[in-house]
């Protein structure tokens, strides 16, 4: 099944499936339906901005959803004040980016746990804030905007167009990332996370990639930002709550660090997961969220995103698997062999 | 481009603990050095010292003439330099092709937005490098392992990847940490080979950390022992099999292990 999708007429295949059902399924589907899809897409985006910077940067963040709060803050300024919409993106984009990249060029020269410790206190002081600073956050009310609702001329309900909005933005953030983690930056990225002694032989400077990874995991969580305001349609200090960046974080783990399916699969953690738990039982939230973190840890570190790998690799342990070094004959066999089967790595495409 | 490499009065302390006393030496451009001396003689850290890892507490580390000494490591692959490590480190759930082109990293130009929209230079400058790097991969045997995942080599072929790691830099000074340690005798031999055609072929200087004296008497065209942090001697690697000095240093290091 594997094989299969490596097929390049398969792919093409699949991808124009895909993208018709990204059509036609939010024109069919009941309006409670799009929009929790519409939801999923805004975290599964935000769990990607963690994963830009902890998964594939591997530098522990706790401050994601203040970038995403500061995003939503910033759409709802600019929608309030009548900014042009795409002005209104930019800025969602680049102000939090700008803020990331302030906050890594310190925290990064600290090295060690100094990113986590002042990535705590981002939400923590953010929240705050957020309150006093009321002329432009609209204090504890918050700020409301329905700068996306459906245009006359679409025809279409306000769910569906938000969703095509979410949808788009988050399609091609998704695209761009994984251009990012691949190549040059991702080899890169991935040798300071594993040894930072090599890495710095290489020509690559930690501290610059440190900086560069939290800079653009903060801009993702601001673009999360504005996706999260055009479903909601209403931001308040309780977004950038503290409890939120746990889930985020949870979200990025249970689905699978430094994988792009993981990300999607912690947008769909976040989304279902904490109300999921509270309806079990109100009181027990955290403790069951903690639980499934755990049993995901224990049975699947690599997350859920690691299932597919995981039992193919369950059913290829059965056979042999050749893992000495070929002498000369057995070399010619090892050629067939790579050239008949894929990098493995390709699974998280 | 070949370097020329100089140390001189280089010291290093950690603490109380002097590790490095007063090391100077000079590298012939296009020559092939050795560094030898028994276990925890500081050849590692001297490594470290030329490759920035390490800041000398005293001393000068001159690479074609410019002083190096406090450059980041970062820094020193601007300089021309690469180098392997005594514990190679791979990534090991990569595969071994990428691992390689890992080495190519200051050479491929575009910064993170040509790479994320994958700019048609973007694309074709890692199809090249792809290629580059499955050549290099050949020449030096390991071409059937291209598309292995690098946990699943032996230790031994670690070194060999390392080694193509490090070439992928095109180095003008290449330093090489016991390149032949844990490998059986064939594949030593491959790697005199390699390092011979390495110094043929290209223009690099290389200084090699070596226990194995087979290794370092046919490859290197001068040695320099180091005993306890310490230049014992310098010369061939024949004189230096041959001087008593140096016999004392590792048999005394022998019979000091054996009492302890
Ligand atoms: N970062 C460090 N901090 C403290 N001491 C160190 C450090 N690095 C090396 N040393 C000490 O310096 C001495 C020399 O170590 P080094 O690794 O350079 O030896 P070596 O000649 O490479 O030995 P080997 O042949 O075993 O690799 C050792 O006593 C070691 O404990
Ligand atoms: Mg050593």
């Amino acid at each position: 099944m594997s094989n299969l999708l490596k097929k390049p007429a398969v792919r093409w295949g699949a991808l124009v499936v895909l993208v018709a059902l990204a059509v036609v399924l939010p024109l069919m589907l009941p309006e409670v339906a799009n929009d929790t899809i519409a939801r999923i897409c805004v975290f599964a985006v935000a769990v990607l901005g963690l994963n830009v910077v902890m998964g594939y940067g591997g530098q522990v963040s706790l401050g994601q959803i203040f970038f995403l709060g500061l995003g939503s803050y910033v759409t709802a300024y600019g929608a309030t004040n009548d900014w042009n919409i795409v002005l209104t993106f930019l800025a969602a984009l680049v102000l939090p980016a700008i803020a990331g990249l302030v906050i890594a060029l310190a925290a990064a020269r600290l090295g060690g746990l100094a990113i986590a410790m002042v990535t705590i206190a981002l939400p923590i002081v953010g929240l705050p804030l957020a309150r006093r600073l009321d002329h432009w956050t609209g204090g504890s009310q918050g700020l409301s905007s329905r700068f996306s609702d459906a245009p006359e001329w679409t025809g279409l309900y306000h769910d569906q167009w938000q969703l095509y909005i979410v949808l788009v933005i988050a399609v091609v953030t998704f695209v761009l990332v994984r251009n990012f983690v691949r190549g040059k930056f991702g080899r890169a990225l991935a040798i300071v996370k594993e040894n930072e002694a090599v890495a710095s032989s290489m020509g690559i400077s930690p501290y610059w990639y440190k900086v560069l990874s939290f800079t653009i995991a903060s801009m993702v969580g601001g673009i999360s930002g504005f996706m999260y305001m055009s479903v909601v349609q209403y931001t308040s200090p309780e977004t950038l709550a503290f409890h939120h960046s746990i889930t985020l974080l949870a979200a990025m783990v249970v689905g699978g660090s430094a994988t792009l399916a993981g990300s999607v699969i912690g947008g769909v953690y976040f989304v279902f997961v904490p109300v999921l738990t509270n309806a079990i039982n109100p009181n027990l939230t955290a403790m069951l969220q903690g639980a499934i973190l755990l049993l995901v840890l224990f049975l699947l570190p690599g997350g859920l995103a690691s299932l597919p790998r995981r039992i193919a690799g369950l059913r290829r342990s059965s056979g042999s698997r050749p893992g000495a070094p070929p002498r000369e004959e057995a070399a010619t066999r090892a050629v067939q062999k790579a050239a008949s089967k894929q990098p493995t790595r390709k699974a998280d495409q | 481009m070949a370097a020329r490499v100089t140390l001189q009065g280089v010291n290093l302390h950690f603490g109380g603990v002097k590790v490095l006393r007063d090391v100077s030496f000079d590298v012939e451009p296009g020559s092939v050095f050795g560094l030898v001396g028994p276990n925890g003689a500081g050849k590692t850290s001297l490594f470290n010292c030329i490759s920035g890892h390490y800041r000398p507490s005293s001393g000068s580390i001159r690479i074609d003439g410019t002083e190096v000494r406090g450059s980041r490591p970062s820094h020193m692959a601007s300089f021309g330099l690469a180098r392997t490590f005594q514990h190679p480190a791979l990534q090991l759930r990569e595969t071994v092709l990428e691992n390689v082109m890992l080495g190519a990293h200051t050479r491929l130009r575009g910064g993170p937005v040509a790479w994320s929209l994958r700019l048609p230079h973007v694309v074709r400058a890692e199809k090249e490098l792809r290629g580059e790097a499955l050549r290099l991969l050949e020449e030096n045997g390991l071409g059937w392992a291209a598309h292995r995942r690098a946990d699943e080599l032996s230790h031994g072929l670690h070194k060999g990847v390392e080694l193509c790691r490090a070439l992928m830099m095109r180095p003008g000074l290449l330093l090489l940490d016991e390149p032949a340690a844990g490998l059986p005798h064939s594949e030593v031999e491959q790697l005199i080979d390699t390092v011979r055609r390495l110094r043929a072929e290209s223009d690099v200087t290389i200084i090699i950390v070596e226990h194995h004296m087979g290794l370092i008497a046919a490859l290197t065209d001068r040695v320099v022992v180091l005993d306890h942090g310490a230049k014992l001697m310098e010369g061939t690697a024949a004189e230096a099999q041959s001087d008593p000095r140096v016999i004392e240093a590792y048999i005394g290091k022998d019979e000091a292990d054996a009492a302890s």
